[in-house]
């Protein structure tokens, strides 16, 4: 019998503010343990929450840029439930009136590009973190994360396969960091994810049971723990059982799913509006200052790229696919007339390296204005093409500045006209036969003299000069 | 008001109650249960609910971190820390 | 030279007249406080802090408008570097390192916090009764309660011990203490005072307040009580008057609304008789009543009882024993150590009141009880908002009857909950409200309860204060009339 999948994903984005979500603490990454707590975030007696504004802006610029409808008075609901590092007891999360409601992205899939709705996209505050293998029987808390502004992003359930789910989660993920609202880092937990899984027969209505797998933050384990689960659906029921609706762990090393029912046992959160916190209001004008300012999205980049600086549609596409590239191509194109061949070396050569490597290109010790140098000495001639491949490596093994590099090794192209005339009248007095024989019509000859030349000036001469001398000597 | 009920809510508010109380508990619970059922005799169709008396909007924080490292003070009030964790008993995930 | 039953203002004159120091008027306070040790009315007292601050004012004097008053705080403010416990065993070790916004107005403006007073453990009850710390007992009579939750405030200031003290009121709890111990308290409008640093029972109930002998004393701690806190959201950015400013005003052609729904019958005859007295004298000064109707008052109790115990609930559970306060002996799992901590920590009432919140919250009831209730509530603050078209202040017993023994309310809780009948309304809808002392049963004093409009604080200290020139009840004390 065959299955149909269905998928829904809650993706919780940190948002990039400086400060927490409802306290001064800094939301930093990689701090010394608890020196990031507020009293508030440590949820101590008689402390209140104060909403972070920026937060909200954040918000609404990923609404915007979903399509979605921006609730400009949106509330505050509390999540009952207790865990060691969740320091009030409670989650003050968006139940009832989220910020952003009925949002859509584009998709790339494997079948084509698909629209994925989004039900909603609220505000919520991080819990701390518990770590449980540091010490001897006891789990130690770090409150430093507690209070960090989260965006949970809930997609309808309109996802049909593990890749499918793996493309969404790139799509927001890349509206995000364009959006400068989230810096994306999976590692880092920046970004994580919740996924909804469930089978039903094919062309049959009604939905399946579903299971819930618990904070999966990388693409791999995404795709790898759904379909571990649909295997497991149908398997339960072609075995005549059915599946129950439960939270189940991703085990990355096991590669499996399992329950985690014993912690849900009759867990119920008892959401309330949160009497500390009256709603917040967002007003035409702050919502108008964010849509005027909304920063430029992949497709109107890859648009622009094409029209404005002329780009194959080709380059266009991949230096859009992320910001960092798109912030490498256009910074150094500041530093070079020749915007096309930034892009030509963009997608060719450091696109290579980057592979290879398998790293963004800001993690890597390319910076934009070192790369705009290395294109316009191509482009004035100071290097060739060929050199400058050689330059391009040593940049990426140790960051030096390309003029640094030209200077210290001479690479600098011999511009010298009569000089490379008498480079190439030695070059062909020194092999009068292959003369002879180019004379007498062996035209492929000319390659060689051009080589000899070359090698001559151990690739310093400008190809194009080279030919054009040799030309005017031999005829 | 039965024992199950007020065995789950008292999950739920992790409170341990004790079977020579659970009588006493339950049936209170039952009374007041019943004593505020009278909410009932109120009319309250399209009425929004007043949750809170400032029918008013927030202020808001901008986006400024002012807090200190509290480290040490704060690790000192936990009934269990050491210096750089609070502790509670091991919990398996 | 003793400052017992003295009033701030009395305090204010002897320290300008120099007739006192202010280090003699500390010293005075910890030694009443000691005479009356049996009142129990003081969990923590901050004796050498507060020594110091009078030798300062000695040494250098302040023009502050309290400068060198002692005050007593109740003991659910939190104080830096001074314990604090709620009246609670699981906060029996708990030392803030912040202060109450309220606190360090009161101090700012030169008051000394001479000790945190014994409450209701976390401000639930009407009696005292529920304190960890044990009950607090009334000057008027050994065996009777204060009333609660602020009791500890009342009762040391009915003793004489402190001028004034800081309450807080979520359901009557500055106004019934008050009534029961002969003494003026005020809970000013939802969002007047900070509750920044106050350790939240019911958030969108609680409000702090002053409690003192009259209501000019009154005024004058509200001047410093109040404020914007950017640190409270539900802190009114109101502009604040001078509370002062009109005590004296005439009350010719003011408006009292008199509560016609409002069934007495259940109350004692003597209890109608020194309601009705008050009603004349108010009328002897010019003022008219109006009858006024509050339909759904009769709903306030069980409409208190699902919100209150619904957000109480919820804020009680970060006394976890995890990041704070008291955790149970060497617990052996996470689990273990929420249960045991909790329930040692809490006691009886309180964990009837979690459980309550959390029953009205949980899925399927959360309709039918919390939500519900949030719209009687509605219907209860729609009534005041018609009611205040026409009057100036509405007035109710604060009571249903004087101080009662300790114990005699058994172990009905409902029988409790009802005492605060006549309170609740105010702190639903948010609205203003003090009880002053209007009558004496049996040697028991009871009081007033002057119900104000949003924000107008200054319409029931004019009555107050009014009718605490026309009468002396205030200057009762268990010793007889101050002299």
């Amino acid at each position: 019998m065959s299955w149909e999948t269905v998928i829904g994903l809650e993706i919780h984005a940190q948002l990039s503010t400086k400060s927490k979500l409802f306290s001064g603490g800094s939301t930093k990454f990689g701090a010394e343990s608890n020196t990031h707590v507020d009293l508030v975030d440590m949820g101590l007696p008689g402390v209140l929450p104060v909403a972070n504004k920026e937060a909200f802006y954040k918000a609404i610029k990923f609404g915007l840029a979903t399509g979605a409808h921006i609730n400009q008075i949106s509330s505050f609901d509390r999540k009952n439930y207790f865990y060691p590092d969740l320091p009030k007891g409670y989650q003050i999360t968006q139940m009832t009136k989220p910020i952003v409601e009925k949002g859509s992205i584009k998709v790339s899939t494997e079948n084509g590009e698909k629209i994925i709705n989004i039900t909603r996209a609220h505000l919520e505050e991080d819990a701390g973190k518990s770590i449980h293998d540091l010490f001897e029987g006891e789990t130690g808390v770090d409150l430093n994360r507690a209070g960090t502004p989260l965006l949970e992003i809930v997609s309808e359930p309109e996802i049909s396969s593990a890749k499918e789910a793996v493309a969404y989660f790139k799509a927001i993920r890349q509206l995000v960091t364009f959006l400068d609202i989230c810096d994306g880092n999976m590692a880092q937990g920046s970004m994580r994810c919740d996924v909804n899984v469930s089978i039903k027969k094919i062309d049959s209505k009604e939905l399946g049971t579903r299971a819930e797998l618990k904070n999966i933050n990388s693409f791999k384990f995404i795709e790898k723990a759904i379909n571990f689960e649909i295997e497991r659906q149908i398997s339960v029921i072609e075995s005549g059982e059915s599946v129950v609706q439960e939270t189940r762990l991703y085990d990355s090393d096991k590669n499996e799913t399992r329950s985690m029912r014993s912690k849900e046992e009759a867990n119920d959160y008892r959401y309330f509006p949160c009497p500390d916190l009256l709603p917040v209001v967002i007003s035409d004008k702050e919502l108008n200052e964010i849509k005027d300012n909304l920063p430029e999205l992949p497709e109107e980049k890859q648009k622009r790229y094409i029209s404005e600086i002329g780009l194959e549609s080709s380059e266009a596409k991949i230096i859009s696919s992320s910001k960092a590239m798109a912030d490498m191509f256009e910074e150094a194109s500041k530093k070079t007339d020749d915007a096309k061949m930034t892009a030509k070396w963009l997608v060719g050569d450091i696109s290579a390296l980057l592979n290879k490597e398998n790293i963004e290109i800001d993690e890597s010790k390319l910076s934009p204005e070192n790369f705009g140098k290395l294109i316009e000495r191509i482009s004035d001639n100071t290097i060739s093409g060929k050199i400058a491949k050689s330059v391009l490596e040593e940049v990426w093994e140790n960051g030096n500045d390309v003029d640094e590099i030209i200077k210290a090794k001479g690479l600098i192209q011999i511009q010298d006209e009569s000089l490379l005339e008498q480079i190439a009248t030695q070059v062909l007095n020194s092999n009068p036969d292959q003369v002879a024989a180019y004379r007498s019509g062996k035209d492929k000859l000319f390659g060689f003299f051009v080589g000899q030349v070359m090698k001559e000036t151990q690739g310093k001469a400008n190809p194009k000069s080279v030919n054009e001398i040799l030309k005017k000597i031999l005829s | 008001m039965d024992k199950k009920t007020v065995t789950t809510i008292s999950y739920l508010s992790r409170l341990k109650i004790d079977p020579e109380e659970e009588e006493k508990i339950t049936s209170d619970l039952e009374n007041i249960i019943k004593f505020v059922d009278q909410l009932n005799d109120a009319e309250t169709s399209d009425i929004e609910p007043l949750t809170n008396p400032l029918e008013k909007t927030a202020k808001t924080r901008t986006d400024q971190v002012t807090a200190k490292n509290l480290k040490k003070e704060l690790l000192e009030i936990g009934p269990s820390s050491n210096e750089d964790y609070f502790l509670v008993p091991r919990v398996v995930e | 030279m003793t400052i017992k039953y003295k009033t701030i203002k009395e305090i204010k004159k002897m320290i300008s007249q120099k007739e006192i120091s202010h280090k003699e008027i500390i010293q005075d306070v910890y030694k009443l406080v000691k005479e009356n040790v049996n009142l129990n009315a003081f969990i923590t007292l901050n004796e050498e802090k507060s020594l110091k601050k009078a030798e300062n004012f000695d040494n250098n004097p302040s023009d502050s408008s309290l400068a060198g008053i002692p005050i007593a705080q109740k003991d659910l403010f939190c104080t830096k570097g001074l314990r604090t416990t709620c009246g609670s065993r699981i906060l029996d070790n708990f030392i803030p390192p912040y202060t109450a916004t309220v606190i360090e107005n009161l101090e700012n403006a030169g008051c000394i916090s001479v000790g945190k007073t014994n409450m209701d453990e976390f401000a639930m009850g009407s009696s005292n009764e529920t304190s960890y710390f044990g009950n607090v007992h009334n000057p008027w009579g050994d065996n009777l309660v204060p009333g609660g939750s602020s009791g500890g405030s009342a009762s040391a200031i009915a003793a004489g011990i402190v001028p004034a003290a800081s309450g807080t009121d979520t359901g009557g709890s500055i106004r019934q203490p008050a009534s029961l111990c002969g003494i003026t308290g005020i809970k000013p409008t939802y969002g007047r005072i900070s509750r920044w640093g106050m350790i939240a029972f019911a958030s969108s109930l609680d409000q702090a307040g002053p409690m003192a002998r009259t209501v000019e004393d009154c005024a004058l701690l509200l001047n410093e009580m109040c404020s914007h806190d950017i640190k409270d959201t539900t802190s009114l950015d109101n502009e604040i008057p001078n509370f002062e400013d009109n005590l004296n005003n005439s009350l010719k052609g003011k408006k009292i609304g008199v509560v016609k729904d409002l069934d007495l019958s259940s109350l004692d005859k003597d209890v109608i008789e020194v309601y009705e007295n008050s009603l004349k004298e108010f009328i002897s000064m010019g003022a008219e009543l109006v009858d006024v109707s509050l339909p759904n008052l009769a709903l306030s109790v069980p409409t208190y009882y699902v919100v209150a115990p619904a957000e109480c609930s919820s804020n009680l559970s970060r006394f976890d024993g995890v990041k704070f306060g008291r955790r149970s002996k060497d617990p052996k799992s996470l689990e273990e150590l929420y249960v045991q901590t909790r329930s040692e920590g809490f006691g009886d009432e309180v964990k009837r009141r979690i459980l309550i919140g959390s029953y009205v919250l949980s899925a399927g009831y959360y309709d039918a009880y919390y939500k519900k209730a949030q719209q009687v509530r509605r219907l209860i603050k729609q009534d005041f908002d018609k009611a205040f078209l026409s009057v100036d202040v509405i007035m109710t017993p604060t009571t249903r009857g004087p101080a009662f023994d300790i114990g005699s309310k058994g172990s009905d809780p409902i029988q409790m909950y009802l005492e605060d009948l006549f309170t609740i309304s105010a702190n639903l809808a948010g609205l203003p409200a003090m009880s002053l002392p209007n009558g004496n049963i049996d040697n028991k004093p009871i009081g007033l309860q002057i119900i104000g409009n949003f924000l107008d604080e200054s319409s029931i200290l004019n009555f107050g204060h009014m009718y605490q020139t026309k009468t002396n009840w205030h200057m009762f004390s268990p010793e007889g009339v101050i002299q």
